[in-house]
């Protein structure tokens, strides 16, 4: 478990994390969201005692980073995939961190043949795709074999079958009773990956949650309906509360009244309907919707580009 | 490609008891140190320089002495041109204590390293002891083979060592190249204290590493206190540089590997060799805790 309660991170006169408190449960994969700049890698390093928080405290199952006996076999972390010796081996790499936890070099061996290094094990790392060191990374952070896992980004750089791999990998770690935090910018790879959701903005907490209830409360269920007379059925739905955006495609698409109450009320006034069909709104658009005031670097359509 | 989610069958010691702590950190430094080439070529560079020049220099001032005044026969030393390559080494024993630190923060696999223990004056401790242990082992060895080197190329010039109990005129009018024997008067002290003066450089670099996290600002502040100081101190008001200059690092360096009875031209101007040596320890201390304090307080 990760608990973090009150942490505030200032560096200079900028507020990286406000006031942040959130709990990471063992058992399931916790999803870490925010735009980029909004403070989770900052969290992360305050997690592993790299960095000290202002106020607030962060604690791994109740002990703070400095008060681990034996941190690797405790907590494991990625945390940047290329921060490697370019001219150290891979396996050296693992023995030089095993070594410091008491950790048999067999162990080594069998995380580098957990994460499909074994062949390139004895190769220097400078060589190595962004994927392979992520696969290091990865190794590393399973290396003590310990109950609380952090990774930062973990599917950067890796290819359909490594997202794939990733993806069951922490499932696994979790469904072992392991604590797992991940962030991501991916959205929709959280939504297949995570459980609960931590999304925080310019530092500050905006959810803490389950993947399922954060869609579900921020979003209004919407209904796609298809009619051979949309005026009609627009009048009706307007008289009686609905909420109508016309479609370029003719499309409706209706908010604040379910698929159900649409399907009698056309009966009702009887206008035949070709499509009715409820709209479910992604991680992705949820996450860009709530979090569009909060990112600090907007990018800009070209003018002339565009509506 | 492994899919299995569950870490094997090698089931770790059980860690209810003890701590992390430094005898593993030590071992994971000094697996560190082994496993990247940078470090073989600084040691290399050290043995060869170190012996090359030895004899190098030796044979230069070989070939000289017939030629020599009655001054500068007083100021003939065996033992300095054996060790020559010290100065050439310490720059490179700096270039390896410094690489040690800031390659790791230049990577950030700094943050790595923090985060598999739970004392950072733990990490400092354990970075001092093996680039300390390596870089002792290493020069000493060197030393000692360049004094021998340096000796034997004397000898083959048909050099000879003074009877025990010769005074420096002895040695202005020998007809012979003297030749030093490691149990004359201060030869195994001056040679002794060359591997000591490397060891001290190393472990400041090291430390410099801790407090400036860049390795060009390091090897730059290291390099500037060896040569540079030197330089401005000499600009200054002779009654006020003649006070500093045995003070400064370099000259420290100096004063430990001068046989100082056969130097007459320093007396006075530097420290006697162990002063200079205690001197350079408390350097080095200091510089040592600054970056202790500066490790644990800053952020990673």
């Amino acid at each position: 478990m990760i608990t973090a309660d009150r942490i505030t991170k200032s560096y200079g006169a900028t507020r990286a994390v406000d006031d942040l408190s959130f709990v990471v449960r063992p058992g399931v994969v916790t999803g870490f969201l925010g735009p980029n700049g909004s403070g989770k890698s900052t969290t992360m390093r305050m997690v592993m005692g790299l960095d000290r928080a202002d106020t607030g405290t962060v604690t791994i199952d109740g002990k703070r980073f400095g008060e681990l006996r034996w941190p690797l076999r405790e907590v494991g972390a990625l945390l940047e995939a290329k921060a490697l010796h370019p001219g150290r081996t891979a396996y050296d790499h693992l023995l030089a961190l095993a070594h410091t936890n008491a950790i048999p070099k067999e162990r080594v061996t069998e995380v580098l043949e957990l994460v499909g290094l074994e062949a390139v094990a004895r190769r220097r790392v400078g060589k190595y795709s962004l994927g392979m060191s992520q696969r290091l990374g990865i190794a590393s952070a399973l290396l003590g074999d310990p109950g609380v896992l952090l990774f930062d980004e973990p599917v950067n750089g890796l290819d359909p079958e490594g997202i794939l791999w990733v993806r069951n990998l922490l499932r696994g770690l979790a469904a072992e009773g392991r604590t797992v935090f991940v962030s991501s910018h991916l959205m929709s790879e959280m939504a297949l990956t995570a459980t609960d959701l931590v999304v925080i903005g310019r530092g500050r907490l905006i959810a803490d949650t389950t993947v399922e209830d954060f869609i579900a409360s921020n979003t209004e269920a919407t209904v796609l309906v298809r009619t051979p007379d949309p005026a009609a059925l627009t009048d009706a739905l307007a008289a009686s509360g609905a909420a109508v955006e016309a479609r370029d495609d003719g499309g409706l698409l209706v908010t604040g009244m379910a698929a159900a109450r649409i399907g009698d009320l056309a009966h009702a006034v009887g206008v035949v309907l070709h499509e009715l069909s409820s709209v479910q709104a992604s991680l992705e658009d949820v996450f860009m919707d709530l979090t569009s005031e909060m990112v600090d670097y907007h990018g800009h359509a070209p003018s002339g580009v565009g509506s | 490609m492994t899919t299995a989610a569950v870490p094997g069958p090698v089931a770790l010691p059980a860690f209810e008891h003890g701590r992390a702590g430094l005898s593993g950190q030590v071992r994971s430094e000094w697996t560190k140190l082994r496993s990247v080439r940078s470090t073989w070529i600084c040691l290399v560079i050290v043995v060869v320089a170190g012996i090359g020049l030895s004899a190098l220099v030796s044979n230069i001032e070989a070939g000289r002495w017939s030629q020599l005044g009655l001054a500068d026969r007083a100021q003939f030393d065996p033992v300095r041109f054996s060790q020559t390559g010290e100065f050439l080494s310490q720059f490179v024993v700096g270039v390896l204590g410094a690489l040690i630190v800031t390659s790791e923060y230049a990577t950030g696999s700094i943050r790595t390293t923090l985060s598999a223990t739970s004392g950072r004056i733990t990490v400092l401790a354990a970075k001092l002891i093996v680039i300390g242990a390596v870089i002792f082992v290493v020069t000493e060895v060197t030393a000692f083979a360049s004094f021998f080197v340096g000796q034997a190329v004397l000898v083959a010039h048909g050099g000879r060592a003074l009877p025990a109990g010769s005074s420096i005129l002895d040695q202005v009018h020998s007809a012979a190249i003297p030749v030093v024997s490691i149990s004359d008067t201060g030869a195994l002290r001056a040679v002794f204290l060359c591997g000591v003066y490397l060891l001290l450089l190393a472990l400041v670099a090291c430390a410099v590493g801790f407090a400036l996290r860049h390795t060009a600002g390091a090897i730059s502040a290291f390099v500037g206190v060896l040569l540079v100081l030197p330089l401005i101190v000499q600009i200054l008001p002779s009654s006020l540089s003649g006070s500093i200059e045995r003070y400064l690092p370099s000259n420290l360096g100096l004063a430990m590997i001068l046989v100082s009875s056969r130097r007459t031209d320093f007396a006075g101007v530097l420290l006697s060799p162990w002063a200079a040596a205690g001197l350079l320890a408390l350097y080095t201390a200091a510089v040592v805790v600054l970056a202790g304090i500066l490790l644990v307080r800053r952020d990673a």
